[in-house]
């Protein structure tokens, strides 16, 4: 299965994935709740979020996947303020001891399955530096949540993005 | 000279930024203005646009700024635009190395650019989350050694309002002990909550 994390509207969500099989779209809505860095996914109820609203499984949701494609506005070359309240709340996927990835420190991994993670940015204007940075910060996500690079892309508008790429 | 501080850690009280711009004040003498964002929904007081500074601080979460601070960001290029303010920043990672920061950091200076403020300098810092257990250690000593100097040089240049490199610091300790610390931080603390130590590797199972 593949995740699909995203800020699109209704309408480019129902246009880009309806017609998709085998596939959890999270849509980043205003609802969701910011993570508190409580460590209560690690030390209440591990594996799982504290706080009640629909991305609490993000954890388990992520363990069935094959497949990270998040879509989001870059930001300031990050993801989009809702798609980084997402991210945030992934971190019930991984455990809380670490392990020595790279010559860093890392978190352990909780499940087995390894994500291939792509990310599409949009944005009209965005500077080289914005560009760079968002890239760096896939490929962090990709060492720290243990999977391998996908594809990144950079569109103009969420709208030019094609059904095909997903 | 109005300098702001703006902690930006989800956290009441306790937290690794906390602790870190208690220090810096010290080092600065100087009176400051101090904010906290701890949700997207707090409010921004539009006294920030009379600052001739800023010192932001904040976790790193998940590789970058933590969302809440991010919507912050947003709402701040708005309000800021334009204003003769220089930014600095202190990101804490739990994570080791200090190097782990410097994405987020690169975030905080692109806002800057859009926003057309002066970028001043950051602070990455590494090993946050034995900062709160250091904070009777004095300035320079063991641990912080190296930290205190990166915050002495930050107070330097807040106060003249001078650019400086990215400093990366992470804790004078050894790694290994600092990750064996953490660990058994964490086996205690599941144990508090009444649960086993093996109940860490849990695996929440089922369809979604």
């Amino acid at each position: 299965m593949k995740m699909i994390i995203h800020d699109l509207k209704p309408e480019q969500e129902e246009r880009l994935f309806s017609a998709k099989e085998d596939l959890l779209t999270v849509s980043a809505k205003e609802t969701i709740k910011t993570c508190i860095g409580c460590f209560g996914c690690w030390l209440k109820t591990p594996g799982r979020c504290v706080l009640k609203d629909q991305y609490q499984e993000m954890g388990r949701d992520l363990s069935l996947c094959g497949e990270l494609i998040i879509i989001s506005r870059c930001v300031y070359g990050s993801f989009s303020p809702m798609v980084k309240s997402v991210m945030d709340r992934c971190i019930p996927y991984l455990h809380p001891c670490f392990t020595i990835r790279g010559g860093e420190m890392h978190h352990r991994r909780r499940y087995d399955n390894r994500l291939k993670i792509s990310a599409f940015f949009y944005g009209e204007d965005l500077t080289e530096k914005e560009r760079e940075t968002a890239e760096h910060i896939v490929r962090a996500n990709c060492v720290n949540l243990d999977g391998d690079m996908g594809r990144i892309a950079f569109l103009k508008k969420g709208e030019a993005l094609e059904g095909e790429w997903i | 000279m109005k300098i702001g501080f703006i902690n930006g850690s989800p956290k009441k009280e306790g937290s690794a930024s906390g602790c870190l711009l208690a220090e810096l004040k010290e080092i600065l003498k100087q009176p400051v203005s101090e904010y906290c964002i701890r949700s997207r929904r707090d409010t921004l007081p539009d006294e920030l646009a009379e600052q001739d500074v800023l010192v932001m601080a904040m976790p790193l979460y998940v590789d970058g700024v933590p969302s809440h601070m991010l919507s912050c960001l947003t709402e701040l290029e708005t309000l800021l635009k334009g204003r003769k303010i220089t930014v600095y920043a202190i990101i804490n990672c739990g994570f080791f190395e200090a190097a782990q920061n410097r994405w987020a950091i690169a975030i905080l200076q692109n806002w800057c650019q859009r926003t057309g403020l002066k970028w001043g300098q950051a602070i990455g810092v590494g090993g946050g989350g034995m900062m709160p257990m250091l904070k009777d250690i004095p300035p320079g000593k063991g641990p912080k050694k190296n930290l205190s100097r990166a915050l002495e040089t930050l107070a330097k240049n807040i106060l003249n309002e001078q650019s400086g490199e990215t400093l990366l610091v992470s804790p004078n300790f050894p790694r290994f002990l600092y990750r064996k610390a953490a660990e058994m931080g964490w086996r205690r603390q599941i144990k508090e909550n009444g649960l086993k130590a093996k109940d860490l590797s849990a695996r929440p199972s089922g369809s979604c």
